[in-house]
């Protein structure tokens, strides 16, 4: 199983984290789980690569950052999507199904 | 004056790589405690958690820096506009004619509103001046890749 697993392409880390926080509020660590969850252990994300991705959409300020208590009653940073994160979300939506559309239509063609 | 400012910027400083290390601490807590329930040792646990977080030292790198760089943009941002307010403010006091004055007072409608586009949300100092559109760095599957964004 270890070796089906495949690498995320670049960029697409940051439209997973956006719309996993569609939904709800979340610390890193719960946002690399939903992510492994939903994509059934068969991407290949190693966790610290989260982090500076998060760092640099707080910068960007598609996402907001706040200290919060988890549910073990830990201090956690929870990041949630801002409203240019929304339209962010959007825009890489219609951006990933754009290529994923041209890439399967490529490899219809050949 | 100089020593004040260099020790608030080293504050500054240890105060965002002791953020960065909370949370990432946090990170590998909560893995450990889930390869405990799976039957773990808690020294397997462990190493078990930090092979799977990656290079850690790289991640707190990278973090700390972007952190830093973004307050010290928002400084520059936050000290801009209260120039800019004073200005105006020394223009529309200082300005004979009706004209000059109203000059004044767009300086400082200006910087007023700078300053609260700073607090609202999804407004960022680099989303303003486009700098985080440089290449940033990427770390995916522990291998750096370049990543031109735009």
């Amino acid at each position: 199983m270890a070796n089906d697993r495949t690498d995320l392409m670049q960029g697409t880390l940051e439209l997973l984290i956006l719309n996993t926080l569609a939904r709800e509020s979340m610390h890193g660590y719960g946002i690399v789980q939903r992510i492994h969850e939903a994509a059934e252990d068969l991407l290949k994300v190693e966790d610290g690569s989260l982090y500076p991705a998060l760092y640099r959409m707080e910068e960007r300020g598609w996402i907001k950052a706040e200290w919060g208590v988890s549910e073990n009653n830990r201090r956690a940073k929870f990041y949630k999507l801002t409203r240019t994160g929304q339209k962010q979300l959007e825009a890489e939506r219609a951006n990933w199904s754009r290529i994923s559309k041209a890439v399967t239509k490529i490899l219809q063609a050949t | 004056m100089m020593k004040i400012a260099n020790l608030l910027k080293r504050a500054n400083r240890n105060q965002a790589a002791f953020e960065v290390e909370d949370e990432l601490q946090f990170h590998l807590e909560m893995l450990e405690r889930k390869y405990i329930q799976q039957g773990m040792s808690p020294a397997q646990a462990k190493s078990a958690a930090l092979r799977r977080f990656g290079n850690l030292e790289r991640v707190k790198k990278q973090c700390v820096a972007i952190s830093n760089r973004n307050t010290r943009l928002r400084r520059i941002l936050k000290a801009s506009a209260i120039l800019v307010a004073l200005i105006g403010l020394s223009i529309s006091i200082g300005g004979s004619d009706y004209k000059v004055a109203r000059i004044g007072h767009l300086l400082i409608m200006i910087a007023i509103a700078g300053r609260l586009l700073l607090y609202v949300r999804g407004l960022s100092p680099s989303t303003l001046l486009s700098v985080s559109r440089e290449e940033s760095l990427s770390v995916i599957n522990g291998t750096p890749h370049k990543t031109a964004r735009n």
